[in-house]
């Protein structure tokens, strides 16, 4: 009789292991793959493209600015310039650049450009807006590039390759 | 002996549900999650010598594509429930209309861009000097959003220039740097 119920007992526990082997793998997941590669691209939804070429195998770190439709540039998830708090004054974005220039970036070049040294990087910016972002705050960062002291002068447009805005939010 | 043979057996099945269970929940999570990775991308260039130039420069010939907004459109919510915010990037335009100046022709809809774009690619005559090689190359094109553009605009048209064979796109101040006023 006792051995009988002995074995029902038994029989009544579950084996923990695989799950919970499960779940460690998952957070694993999470944590490892997820967040760090998804820390430098804000959630926009970018125009179509037809004819762009498929961003394969991105380097680890590179200089990815996203605007959004209210003209905020992010990166890595802090907002360098707010139109709405820093108007007219952009030392954020310059002040991102010479992060990027200091840190990200690795090709550069010292050329004289009208009789001035100046060192030009020739590694591309990433630009990320939104469909709807007025051109406006992308002219503002272009022209951040362009000075001498940023000397940024290669750029990526990003594009999706599927229609997102119609997928998402169709009417 | 045989009993113990018995228990032993029993032991050594692993019960396989709960595994199972998070297996599924593994394909439902990535059938379900958006990944936010980056399709595709196309470049282009900004002058080099931007705000330092005390030299002559030589004039360079270039095809110049305007981008001009003729309706800005309105702007509806794309998630109904928080309303037309664009700090949250919930705006939508409905009747957002830009025509094209190819030079000075002027082009409505994106199939006629492309058309005109690939008459002057194709045309043996509108080719340029070639410094590097020495040969000829195809025009570099100069692109001027002007205002009330958007990104989605720009992006479009450089994405049909380089379709239709130009290699080298630059970015012309434009009017593209006025900004409309809108709500936040």
């Amino acid at each position: 009789m006792s051995n009988l119920k002995d074995e029902a007992e038994r029989e009544a526990e579950m084996d923990m292991t695989p799950m919970i082997d499960c779940v460690f793998l998952l957070m694993i997941f999470f944590v490892l793959v997820i967040d760090l590669s998804q820390r430098d691209l804000e959630d926009l939804i970018l125009p179509v493209a037809k004819y762009a070429v498929p961003d394969e195998n991105p380097p680890d770190v590179r200089p990815i600015v996203n605007i959004a439709q209210d003209g905020r540039m992010v990166y890595k998830q802090n907002t360098w310039y707010d139109p709405a708090r820093d108007g007219d004054n952009t030392e954020g974005i310059r002040r991102l650049l010479i992060e990027w220039k200091g840190t990200v970036v690795k090709d550069k070049d010292v050329e004289n450009l009208g009789g001035r040294q100046v060192t030009v990087v020739n590694d591309p910016v990433l630009i990320r807006a939104d469909k709807w972002t007025e051109w406006h705050y992308v002219g503002v960062f272009m022209t951040a590039c362009s000075q001498p002291e940023a000397a940024f002068w290669k750029l990526e447009l990003a594009l999706s390759e599927d229609d997102k805005e119609r997928k998402l939010y169709p009417n | 002996m045989a009993k113990f043979r018995k228990e032993g057996e029993k032991e050594a099945k692993a019960d396989m549900t709960p595994m199972i269970d998070c297996v599924f929940l593994l394909i439902i999570f990535f059938l379900c999650i958006d990944f936010k990775t980056l399709e595709a991308k196309l470049p282009a260039y900004l002058p080099k010598d931007r705000g330092s130039q005390t030299t002559e420069a030589e004039p360079i010939e270039q095809l110049s594509v305007k981008i001009v907004c003729e309706e800005f459109g309105q702007e509806v919510a794309r998630r109904a429930s928080i309303g037309p915010l664009r700090s949250r990037n919930n705006v939508k335009m409905v009747g957002h209309r830009v025509y094209w100046l190819v030079g000075p022709k002027k082009v409505e809809e994106m199939t006629e861009l492309m058309d005109a774009l690939k008459e002057i690619a194709e045309d043996p005559r509108r080719r340029v000097p070639d410094k590097d090689t020495g040969g000829t190359k195809v025009m570099p094109v100069v692109i001027e959003p002007y205002p009330q553009t958007t990104y989605g605009d720009v992006a479009g048209t450089v994405d049909a220039v380089r379709a239709a064979g130009f290699q080298e796109i630059n970015f012309g101040g434009g009017m593209g740097t006025q900004q409309r006023s809108v709500g936040r």
